[in-house]
């Protein structure tokens, strides 16, 4: 595996029983970057997850963590890591300034005074002396992020960590993640939600039932596939989108800012003007035209189908009778 | 060490410790003042009257005490193991553990350790408090208190707790082990009652058998049940001898560790 690079993996396969979740997954992980790792339900992020931090081993495959093979004799390699796997767990009677003390006494050794410049991080230290069985979720997810950075590792991994957040909350974590990565860490965020990781990444990787199917930096992604996105009147959205409908297709043209009139079509840049001519002749003028899409019609795009074999369709509030 | 001593900050917050040891020294304390209360009375006739009598003369009330403990003590003891161990697969803990790079077997190991000490603590508080409540039971009782400074059982003291200590001990590893492999607090601690009472009523059949397994084997550590001891403190009549217990005592305590470190060192945690 080539050197500068914060997390590798190469042909990493593991089962549960007949279910495959992990089918030769390649990742290349670089230093000092924020990592999004996208992936619908059930695609394999939380099995990559427990894989990198050995609480599974994998059947076949192997990881390299920070430049050196990590296995299951290994287990001194995630003194540099700190991770946040699955829901935060912690002693519910005890506060989180002891969970966090307490979390400490395992692993790697901590600095004096770390416990509450987290606490003051994470903005939980006016609570840290309740017991955690109070604290809200979005409390409770905020002590876990704190807890992956006790003994300021180099190498970050966050299994969906903006669940149970509020706005200011996401926006913080956001910014302290950005931090992190500005001061040459490398943090790992796997997460589904699309627009989280696209604030928030440079690199992304898309998993699909068990295989990554997109891997790059997040701007060469969305600049990758043949779209358009177009802007115009938010008023004249829905006559835009008949237009671009019946030039490219229904299935190619979806709203993707209705506040802002931002539509994007599936279209080759190269036949902009093809666009531009359509919605003049109709009397649509356009406000703005870029060549790319955005993460979320390249993620609908490469993991729709393989989705939906696994998994099944989310019906909705009612959907199920 | 610092997984010990983390583990016994841990236990010493914890409720269930406090339950517990609060619950055996409760019911301690109830029956031998009741005893103490109650010991003119007619009830049962004179040979119940003599036994409640005999319960509260000392120096053999401090083997009554004893026996009690490890009886019931037993039972409580795979109860608060079981949650210990169950409660760090049921909450996710051992998880954090594990994935900040500690060593599987060290956390086990050091987690009972803690759990080990705070139960000798536990019962060397409860017996301090049974024999308080023996001396203030044979004083409602009218029954005199003189052999509670009885030197040769004084000397004898220290063995039949550290005894008494050992055995509960084991008692504790077993529920430890049976809620690793159930990787379940809830699971530990059902699975964990149902081997304590499972053992006794087999005893009734297969004695020969049972007084190998884990409960009996702890009750015989002592040599003399006391009569008012409950669960596996019961009549044996195929017993071991006190010191070949000790030695099948320890041999299932250090394989309910092993068991438990060894299911844990090759688990696949996902919960």
């Amino acid at each position: 595996m080539p050197d500068g690079l914060a997390l590798a993996t190469r042909g990493l396969r593991k089962a549960y029983g007949k279910r495959t979740a992990l089918d030769g997954l390649d990742l290349t992980v670089p230093e000092g970057v924020v990592y999004g790792f996208l992936g619908p339900n059930g695609a394999g992020k939380t099995t990559t997850m427990r894989l990198l931090t050995g609480l599974i081993h994998p059947d076949a495959g192997s990881i390299e963590l920070l430049g050196r093979p990590f296995a299951r004799s290994d287990r001194r390699r995630l003194f540099d890591i700190g991770a946040l796997v699955e829901t935060p767990a912690f002693y519910p009677y005890l506060s989180g300034r002891a969970n966090l003390r307490e979390l400490a006494s395992s692993g790697a050794s901590i600095t004096r005074g770390r416990i509450d410049e987290l606490l003051e991080l994470v903005g939980l230290r006016d609570r840290a002396t309740d017991p955690v069985s109070r604290y809200s979720l979005g409390m409770k997810q905020r002590l876990g992020i704190a807890g992956a950075l006790l003994s300021d590792p180099k190498l970050l991994l966050l299994d969906e960590p903006a669940n149970g957040l509020d706005p200011a909350g996401i926006v913080a974590m956001r910014d302290t993640l950005r931090h992190l990565a500005a001061t040459g860490k490398t943090v790992f965020v796997s997460s589904h939600i699309l627009g989280e990781v696209q604030q928030l990444a440079d690199v992304v990787g898309i998993i699909s039932a068990g295989k990554l199917v997109r891997e790059g930096t997040l701007e060469s992604l969305l600049h990758s596939g043949e779209a358009l996105r177009v802007r115009v009147a938010p008023a004249e959205a829905v006559s835009a989108q008949e237009v671009l409908a019946a030039l490219a297709g229904a299935d190619a043209v979806r709203v993707d800012d209705a506040e802002a009139g931002w539509l994007i079509v599936l279209f080759e840049p190269a036949r902009a003007p093809e666009v531009t001519r359509a919605l003049a002749e109709r009397g649509i003028y356009l406000a703005g035209l870029e060549a790319g899409s955005d993460l979320e019609s390249i993620f609908l795009e490469l993991t729709g189908d393989t989705t939906a074999s696994h998994e099944g369709t989310f019906v909705g509030f009612g959907g199920a009778q | 060490m610092r997984i010990f001593l983390s583990g016994v900050r841990k236990l010493r917050r914890r409720l269930a410790t406090f339950v517990t040891f609060g619950l055996l020294a409760g019911l301690l304390v109830l029956i031998l003042v009741a005893t103490g209360a109650t010991s003119n009375a007619t009830g049962g006739g004179p040979g119940a009257a003599a036994a409640r009598r005999a319960l509260l003369t000392f120096p053999a009330a401090y083997d009554s005490v004893v026996a009690f403990i490890v009886g019931l003590g037993g039972l409580l003891a795979v109860v608060y193991g079981a949650a210990v161990a169950g409660s760090e697969w049921t909450w996710g803990t051992l998880k954090n553990a594990i994935a900040r790079g500690e060593s599987r077997t060290r956390y086990i190991v050091g987690t009972f350790a803690s759990v080990a000490s705070v139960t000798i603590i536990g019962l060397l508080v409860t017996f301090a408090i049974g024999i308080g409540a023996a001396y203030v039971g044979a004083n409602l009782a009218g029954i005199s208190t003189s052999g509670v400074n009885d030197a040769e059982t004084l000397g004898k003291l220290p063995e039949r707790l550290a005894r008494m200590a050992f055995a509960v001990t084991e008692e504790g590893a077993l529920g430890f082990a049976i809620a690793t492999l159930f990787r379940s607090q809830l699971a530990g601690i059902g699975v964990g009652i149902a081997a304590y009472f499972g053992e006794q009523f087999a005893g009734i059949f297969l004695e020969d058998i049972t007084k190998w397994l884990p409960f009996d084997a702890a009750t015989a550590v002592l040599g003399n049940p006391g009569e008012i001891a409950g669960g596996g403190g019961g009549v044996q009549v195929a017993a071991l001898e006190p010191n070949t217990a000790l030695v099948v005592v320890a041999a299932w305590l250090i394989g309910a560790i092993v068991v438990s470190a060894v299911f844990t060192e090759r688990a696949e945690i996902t919960g």
